[in-house]
């Protein structure tokens, strides 16, 4: 193998030489072309590198490098037969060698030796089968471990999961979702409910009705007006001056009864002023609550009047 | 110690003034209002449902009311005093069911219902092909129909009034067609001595029209007479009407007072319910006295050892909170005489 390369070698130097001084002179208008070269000759040398740019030469020339390594894996892998390996090889060395000397020519060999000692290794991996565990090749000395620990992993997420799950069904107890259509019974609470608004409209039409046809400007109306105003009023106060005044419209407003301590309006509880010992002293106030309580009575005053 | 000295002043800041009237500007009757809250952590669903409620309950309730869990009930007994908060709806969970408690405060009493079924609002809206929310629909609160309470029992006549005294009262001399806008519903069926609980919206549309001309008038769109030889050919020509579409005569009203552009007067109008949620079947298994307290009135599972068992399905939690609702109402009834008289104040004030 060694010696083939050294045959393809001799063939392509002449050419090197030419085209290394060819790159040299090239090299001064693009600064940009040694770079690939950057391992090589005193010609580049000359040229100013700050070792920033070195840094970036030796990298390209590890990634270079390393490339190489690649493609020979992969050939091996693909397992072509030993000449085309040895063609391609050759092909890199025709392409990289543009600047390398002769003594790395060796050093190439080697790695190809080295190459072929890890394909070999490589492709005896490759060929072992393996029997189609879940568990795979790895670490095959604990499998057993690895097998409980899993069955354990397995089991607790059943556990935590069940217990979710349960606790979600408690937490939706009772919950249901409706029908996307009326049952008979949704038609018939509707029904209900429905009666019942038409019922209230009904009653609302009446009573506002018989107020409608009366012009409050005119005074035999109005005197009609301020009575039924006087019923209502009274008939909220719970005096009852007639208990008929307002029949309302379903048991809602009928049932209710005046709350149990009167009147929501002070004043107009029985025991005003009797029992709230505060009222006492009402002298003693200071100007602007009494102005205060002169207010909400005028407007108090005006509410019944309406 | 600089900290302590630093800290020995706590000023206390003076109850913000109340925006909304506690009492009727036209009727003068006081105007209930409520907290919702609940006891105990809530699942998911239920939490939604305590939202849905707290909406239904507008705008007569704290809708954003925050809750923590050391809050007892004594500390709420203590806000609603003041703020003039009338009734607590409190949902609690069991793991048999959840419960929901309707209270009034601060004396009681306390009907705690068993929620068998319930339904979201979101639930009720996604089983509907075209749900209906308009602007102003929880600008004002629901009327509340009962039905088939009057069996002659005492404590469905406390039910009934209970739930009566939870909305305010209107007055139908003053009243004002289109603040109507909601319906709640309470139907007690007698044999299985359970109650529904709907949440309905109303709406009123003219009757004796045909659709299409409702829709022209209603949407403000140019109809699409494509097909039509002649313009009176969309007035006359009938469009097809669904069985549902046809109008009940048990369903039509005439209008005390114009509704809108579509509703007049001087026409009939047709009332329609939607269904907004939530929707609850409830089953009244107590009522005591007290504020979640108190002697028991009525119990489902009869008195004695009935009421035994009934302790024991209720969680240990809850009956903490029974223990610390005794201590509370006795603190309470201090409470409320000094509430007596700061209400007595701010009247003369």
């Amino acid at each position: 193998m060694a010696e083939e390369t050294l045959v393809a070698d001799p063939a392509k130097v002449p050419r090197k030489r030419r085209l290394t001084k060819k790159k040299a002179s090239r090299a001064k208008k693009n600064p940009k072309k040694p770079m690939l070269e950057g391992i090589g000759p005193n010609i580049i040398k000359v040229k100013k590198i700050d070792g920033k740019m070195k840094k970036l030469f030796r990298k390209r020339a590890r990634e270079y490098n390393s490339d190489e390594d690649n493609d020979n894996d992969s050939m091996a892998v693909t397992g072509d037969d030993e000449s085309s390996e040895l063609e391609e090889v050759a092909m890199d060395n025709g392409a990289s060698d543009d600047e390398e000397n002769d003594e790395i020519i060796p050093g190439i060999t080697k790695f190809v030796e080295g190459c072929r000692a890890f394909r070999i290794a490589f492709r005896s991996i490759i060929k072992k089968s393996v029997p189609d565990d879940s568990l795979g090749p790895v670490l095959s000395a604990h499998k057993k471990l690895i097998a409980e620990k899993l069955a354990e992993e397995e089991a607790e997420r059943k556990i935590k999961g069940d217990a979710k799950k349960e606790k979600l069904l408690v937490g939706e107890k009772g919950h249901v979702k409706p029908d996307n259509y009326l049952d008979s019974h949704a038609k018939f609470l509707v029904g209900v409910a429905t009666k019942g608004v038409v019922k209230l409209f009904n009653a609302v039409n009446k009573a506002q009705n018989a107020q409608k046809g009366l012009n409050p400007l005119r005074s035999k109306d109005a005197k009609a007006l301020r009575k039924r105003r006087k019923e209502t009023f009274f008939s909220e106060l719970g005096k009852a001056s007639q208990p008929a005044a307002d029949t309302p419209a379903k048991g809602r407003t009928s049932t209710r009864q005046v709350d149990e301590e009167g009147p929501s309006w002070a004043p107009l509880r029985d025991n005003y002023m009797l029992t709230n010992s505060k009222l006492k002293d009402w002298d003693k106030f200071p100007e602007a609550s009494v102005a205060d309580d002169f207010r909400s009575m005028s407007e108090h005053g005006n509410s019944d009047d309406y | 110690m600089a900290r302590f000295k630093n800290k020995k002043k706590v000023i206390v800041k003076p109850v913000a003034k109340k925006k909304q009237p506690t009492v009727d500007h036209i009727t003068g009757s006081k105007i209930p209002m409520s907290f919702v809250f609940s006891r105990g952590k809530l699942p998911g669903p239920l939490r939604q449902l305590q939202m849905d409620l707290r909406k239904l309950m507008l705008p007569y309730t704290a809708l954003n009311l925050k809750e923590k869990k050391r809050n007892n009930l004594k500390d709420f007994l203590n806000v609603a005093g003041p703020m003039g908060v009338t009734h607590f709806l409190i949902i609690s969970k069991t793991t048999t069911a959840p419960y929901l408690r309707v209270a009034r405060t601060p004396q009681g009493p306390t009907l705690t219902f068993k929620i068998h079924e319930y339904s979201l609002a979101v639930d009720v809206i996604k089983s509907q092909l075209r749900p209906r929310c308009p602007q102003d629909l929880f600008k004002n609160a629901p009327l509340i129909v009962l039905s088939g309470f009057g069996t002659g029992d005492q404590h469905l006549k406390l039910t009934t009034i209970m739930f009566q005294n939870i909305f305010p009262a209107i007055d139908i001399n003053t009243v004002k067609l289109s603040s109507c806008q909601r319906i709640v519903l309470l139907n007690y069926n007698k044999d299985t001595k359970l109650i529904d609980f709907r949440h309905y919206s109303i709406r009123l549309q003219p009757v004796g029209v045909s659709r299409r001309i409702r829709k022209f008038v209603q949407n403000h769109q140019v109809p699409d007479l494509r097909n039509l030889q002649d313009v009176s050919d969309f007035v006359t020509k009938a469009g097809y009407g669904s069985e549902s579409e046809a109008d009940d005569e048990a369903a039509t009203v005439t209008l005390a007072s114009d509704l809108g552009r579509v509703n007049r007067a001087s026409t009939k109008s047709a009332v329609k319910l939607q269904e907004i949620g939530p929707r609850m079947t409830l089953q009244l298994i107590k009522i005591e006295e007290g504020l979640c307290s108190g002697g028991v009135i009525f119990s489902e599972y009869g008195s004695g050892d009935g009421k035994k068992k009934q302790d024991n399905e209720e969680d240990p939690e809850d009956q903490e909170d029974e223990d610390e609702d005794r201590e509370d109402i006795v603190q309470d009834e201090e409470d409320h005489e000094e509430n007596i008289v700061e209400d007595d104040d701010e009247d003369v004030d």
